[in-house]
């Protein structure tokens, strides 16, 4: 017990005190809100809630039908397919960065084709959201599967026999049953696209107002601007203990463990 | 009206079944778990896709494999109810009682503001005053009921049954059974019940119909098949506790009896059991099996001195084992043994115990000739 407390006591000062040291030092900057105005700043900060809300749209669209089918179908390619979804969250988002860059770049695989139709995707807004959804997007089909698989098969059987369609079936039951785990998967990939970098700036770079998100912004501040970075920073901790507060809403459904 | 066959394939396990219910007749789906039952319910709503077959529910054809006709479950007009009880726990009592409803115009309304037939749903199965309840607060017993006011609600065309009572304790499996009977006989439609519990069978059903490794054994009236079973195989399904192999010895015409004699145990003139049973064209020499209830056997401390019943046994007890609502008594006579319930009081009043000296009596019409089945020789 002693060295349990002890533990934890270390572990909540190491989290705790640069947390708390932010906080101080961004309030004892002479204007929070006069920083936060700034260019570079409402450029950064504008940018990062645009694409990360595109970025939880695509993932929404595609993730949210391939999750139910990993959670539904039994075929080997799936399972394959399965295992592998995970790989973006366990890879450096700099080689994620490269990898979209040796893809999509000007002389990556299908690059040429992509130019050849008047498309460049590198250095532009929408490389941004291509990096997002890369990392992020695990987060939300991994949750999203989970949440299906929590529905047993046999509620969407009943639902059948009382006369809804699959396809109402989906959106009466399936979707409010496997929401609580949907919308903490939506939290999760949405803090993890606002505060995307690594491949960010390998394949979209860092040109503000176009490409700069708000950790790029933050890291191109510290050069110049203190405030402003310490500010930027504020705003995603802030950001972050909001997704903390979402998730705990939303995986205490009153039903849940009843399913 | 439902009416139909299928023939199934799932993985190595194929069935081949067929049926037929009319509106207002429960008909028993009746065998060991991997019978196929659950398999033939799921084919008539829609939820598995036979090989082969033809079904009808209501007189409208859903499946047909020669024309290439397939009504998806949503159109089916089946109610399907399982032992899960399957009730959606986003909802309310209400909100499940509603969730098929939802396209139906809901145009005469009661004064309570649900539509009338709801309202007498909500009556017949005793859940006024629950509307606003949430799912998983409500008893086991309400919740099967609530399910199946849903399945109800619907109105469906045929109602499937799997199991719907065998996770309720035995009080409140009996009391709801009985109140589904009298509800299903009003609703008028057929009724599909797949069952493994004889009691259940014999209080439901209209009609039995013995299913194993994916065929039909024997259909006919519950009392006849689950009491009497013609074929060993049923027999043995069915759990008739005595199934003894014997020989005919003697024929008596004018009693419309034969006396037989085991084929196991000790051999010789006067060794072996011999019993009194009903006549059959079998000639003297010929092996019968014989099956005897162990409910129709009276245990007696001495032998009866003047008694009509044909058949008294000496045996030796040598077990008891609990059987709810009694006890199973095992009697060793002459090396065979026989199973014969009788209840607690009888137990402790006669003090059995294993060792004692007791009389099997039984009637000869209690015992019954079972023909054995040349399909069960079959190698696995």
């Amino acid at each position: 017990m002693p060295a349990g407390i002890a533990a934890t006591a270390v572990y909540v000062v190491f989290v705790g005190l640069p947390v708390l040291a932010l906080l101080v030092r961004a309030a004892q900057q002479e204007s929070f809100a006069g920083s936060l105005t700034s260019d570079l700043a409402q450029q950064a900060l504008r940018l990062s809630l645009f694409t990360s809300l595109i970025s939880l749209l695509v993932m929404v669209l595609l993730g949210t039908p391939f999750a139910y089918l990993l959670a539904r179908s039994h075929s080997r390619i799936l399972r394959v397919m399965d295992s592998l979804v995970e790989l973006p969250i366990v890879l450096p988002p700099v080689v994620a960065g490269i990898a979209m860059l040796m893809a999509f770049g000007r002389h990556g695989l299908v690059g040429p084709a992509l130019t050849g139709l008047g498309i460049t995707l590198p250095f532009t807004t929408t490389a941004v959201i291509f990096a997002q959804v890369f990392v992020a997007a695990p987060f939300y089909i991994r949750a999203a599967k989970l949440g299906f698989q929590s529905v047993a098969r046999d509620y969407e059987d009943v639902s059948q026999t009382l006369g809804v369609s699959p396809w109402r079936t989906f959106w009466k039951l399936t979707l409010p049953l496997a929401a609580p785990s949907i919308i903490g998967g939506l939290a999760l990939a949405w803090a993890r696209a606002i505060s995307e970098f690594g491949a960010t700036i390998m394949f979209a770079g860092n040109l503000t107002g176009r490409t700069q998100t708000m950790p790029l912004a933050i890291l191109s501040a510290m050069e110049s601007d203190l405030g402003a970075a310490l500010s930027l920073s504020v705003l995603l901790l802030i950001g972050s203990l909001t997704v903390l507060l979402v998730l705990g809403m939303f995986t205490r459904r009153q039903w849940l463990g009843r399913l | 009206m439902t009416r139909g066959w299928v023939r199934c394939q799932l993985g190595e396990f194929s069935l081949e079944t067929e049926w037929e219910a009319a509106p207002g007749q429960v008909l028993i789906l009746f065998g060991p778990s991997g019978a196929g039952k659950t398999t033939t319910l799921r084919a008539i709503a829609g939820l598995v896709r036979p090989l082969q077959g033809h079904i009808e529910v209501g007189g409208q054809v859903v499946y047909d494999s020669q024309s290439r006709s397939w009504v998806p479950p949503h159109r089916r007009r089946v109610g399907y109810l399982t032992q899960q009880v399957n009730l959606f726990p986003h909802l309310s009592v209400i909100g499940n009682l509603r969730y098929g409803l939802a396209k139906r115009g809901l145009a005469s309304r009661s004064a309570t503001g649900y539509p009338l037939p709801m309202e007498r749903l909500l009556q017949n199965l005793q859940l006024e005053g629950l509307e606003e309840r949430r799912v998983w607060e409500l008893s086991g017993g309400q919740q099967q009921r609530v399910a199946l006011a849903r399945a109800l609600a619907t109105d469906p065309q045929v109602l499937l049954l799997d199991e719907p009572f065998s996770s309720l304790d035995a009080e409140l499996r009996r009391a709801l059974r009985d109140e589904v009977r009298s509800i299903l006989s009003r609703a008028n439609i057929p009724v599909i019940l797949v069952t493994h519990d004889r009691d259940e069978a014999l209080a439901m059903g209209d009609v039995i119909q013995v299913i194993d490794r994916g065929r039909t054994l024997s259909r006919g009236e519950p009392l006849q098949v689950l009491g009497q079973p013609g074929q060993a195989r049923v027999a043995r399904l069915v759990g008739v506790e005595n199934i003894l192999a014997m020989r005919v010895a003697s024929r008596h015409p004018q009693d419309g009896t034969m006396v037989c004699v085991s084929r196991e145990g000790p051999t010789g003139p006067e060794a072996g059991l011999h019993l009194e049973v009903p006549l059959s064209d079998l000639a003297e020499g010929q092996p019968v099996t014989v099956g005897i209830r162990a409910s129709d056997i009276i245990l007696a401390g001495e032998k009866l001195v003047s008694s009509s019943a044909r058949n008294q046994i000496r045996g030796k007890v040598v077990g008891v084992e609990l059987r709810p609502p009694g006890y199973e008594v095992t009697l060793d006579c002459a090396g065979i043994q026989f199973h014969c319930h009788i209840t607690g009081t009888s137990l402790s009043e006669m003090k059995v115990a294993a060792g004692l000296d007791l009389w099997a009596v039984f009637k000869a019409s209690s015992c019954f000739l079972v023909k054995e089945d040349p399909v069960l020789i079959v190698q696995q």
